[in-house]
């Protein structure tokens, strides 16, 4: 079997906004529609889903992503209740489609009506009888990897803050983005903006909104009888230090965190980092851009952050990234952000990306979690030859 | 809660006594934290809770400045602090200047949260 010889062939990215009128399912459903719509499907045409079930109604017992069944009308001949969506349920699929379980898997999540109060989102307090008593949460893990990476290589966090500036500008102009027109920014902002965890401020930080995204998977062969220009999935990888949010994480194990991973993924796909075009890493701050580009093999270790400005990562850089405005600027829904990832990348690669298209953007990686979260996990996504 | 009920509850009943305590393994002799059913090292389920020193070195601290629920008061430090029996632990950091990487810490007990925790302060070391 062939990783790639499975495509992305639909994705579905709800209006992401800061509090939603609807609820989670509401806009799983919405994003499944859009993404079965984009793929040129009806929704009878899924037969395999990776969704979870996030409620309201459905039923309480495991696993969740059977409720589907039910609200799609469909029988299905696979369920994974992929944690998280993104990669993992990409790669999910990608096994049920290639040992013939399923022809065609819908990847679908995200959160409304969940946030809101004046509290912080509660997935960002996991509740760990080790860690809540402390007042920790994940930006406060994911600051005490970077405190030690800073001590170690200062310089970084002035370069941290340009990366998050660039992002952030780079989602001031999509109008999709939950902070659409909102900068520019400079590096100064953000380095002066409201303290949250030493080293982050504000606008370090990605953000909580809500919305939904979705992906339609199926077989290459399939893909090409369907409407858009198929994306395959060349290499995928995925790293599990240990259970998030309870031991914390500890910069000499968690900062290469991704290394693994990457070695899979362009050994699948034959390629390597400099091969890559856009990049679509896991911007839940702004050090672990920097992070990921050291870990996956983009440059090494401390050199993350000058990587970063001297190959520019703006769209009118030489590595794009975070095209849409990444969780920094354009959203971070949950469990479903992941997934955001996914959709972006396929977007740049078909070449569906409108202002925002890199042009001749041949190569995507899409990334999942990150350091402070001791798990990480990446798929590169190209063009079929 | 991840794990619970007898596998922790003597962390916690040494806490209400302000004493801290670690899983200590009898078969390889290694301590070890979070505790878990058996040892990490050796998978042993021959584990006991054993008092620590409480002396050990701060491996990464931040100063929290916003409050992540209303019941906790910023800026708090917050630390991985490593024991001197080989193993570590995240707790609150205090002190008039707040200990940093590499300090050398000892047990103290605070208030934070509404709960009685362990923490470290700076020691000459």
């Amino acid at each position: 079997v062939n990783l790639s010889d499975v495509a992305i062939v639909g994705v579905g990215v709800t209006r992401q906004e800061k509090r939603s009128e609807r609820n989670s399912l509401q806009v799983a459903l919405d994003a499944a529609k859009l993404a079965l719509a984009d793929a040129g499907l009806p929704h009878t045409a899924v037969d395999g889903i990776a969704a979870r079930w996030p409620g309201p109604g459905g039923t309480d017992l495991a696993p969740g992503s059977a409720d589907w069944s039910t609200l799609l009308g469909v029988p299905l001949r696979w369920i994974g209740d992929s944690y998280p969506q993104g990669v993992p349920a990409l790669v999910d699929a990608a096994g049920a489609i290639l040992t013939g379980q399923a022809t065609t898997v819908l990847i679908t999540g995200g959160q409304a009506g969940v946030l809101g109060g004046g509290r912080v989102a509660s997935y960002t307090q996991p509740g760990n009888e080790f860690v809540a008593p402390y007042g920790a949460f994940t930006a406060a893990h994911f600051a005490l990897v970077a405190q030690r990476h800073l001590a170690r290589f200062p310089h970084a966090r002035r370069g941290a803050a340009e990366i998050a500036a660039t992002i952030r500008n780079t989602g001031s102009a999509n109008p999709a983005a939950v902070m659409s027109g909102r900068g520019p920014y400079t590096a100064e902002d953000v380095l002066e903006a409201t303290p949250v965890v030493e080293p982050f401020t504000l606008l370090d930080l990605c953000l909580a909104s809500e919305g939904g995204a979705s992906v339609v998977v199926t077989t290459l062969e399939r893909a090409r009888d369907l409407p858009h220009r198929p994306v395959v999935v060349l290499g995928a990888g995925m790293e599990w230090l240990r259970q998030q949010y309870v031991d914390p994480a500890r910069y000499d194990q968690a900062w290469s965190i991704g290394a693994a991973a990457a070695d899979t993924a362009f050994g699948q796909a034959g390629i390597g980092p400099q091969d890559v075009d856009v990049a679509q890493l896991y911007d839940v701050n702004s050090i672990e851009v920097a992070r990921q580009f050291e870990a996956l093999g983009f440059c090494g270790t401390g050199e993350g952050t000058d990587f970063a400005a001297d190959r520019g990562i703006g769209l009118d850089g030489k590595l794009p990234t975070c095209t849409d405005g990444g969780l920094l600027s354009f959203s971070h829904i949950g469990w479903g952000a992941p997934t955001l990832k996914l959709a972006e990348a396929v977007h740049q690669v078909r070449g569906t990306a409108g202002d925002r298209q890199v042009p001749g953007a041949e190569v995507a990686v899409a990334a999942g979690a990150g350091s402070g979260a001791q798990y990480y996990n990446l798929a590169l996504l190209g063009r079929a030859r | 809660m991840l794990v619970g009920g007898t596998l922790t509850e003597g962390f916690w009943e040494a806490v209400a006594r302000h004493e801290l305590v670690r899983p200590v393994c009898h078969a390889c002799g290694r301590s070890f934290f979070t505790p878990q059913v058996a040892c990490p090292t050796c998978l042993s389920e021959d584990w006991a809770y054993e008092p620590s020193s409480g002396r050990g070195r701060v491996y990464s601290a931040t100063t929290v400045h916003k409050a992540p629920s209303p019941e906790f008061t910023v800026p708090f430090g917050l630390g991985i602090v490593d024991l001197e029996e080989g193993w570590s632990m995240l707790a609150v950091l205090v002190g008039e200047t707040l200990p940093q990487q590499e300090a050398a810490v000892e047990l103290t007990w605070v208030e934070h949260g509404g709960r009685e925790l362990p923490a470290f302060r700076e020691v000459d070391g």
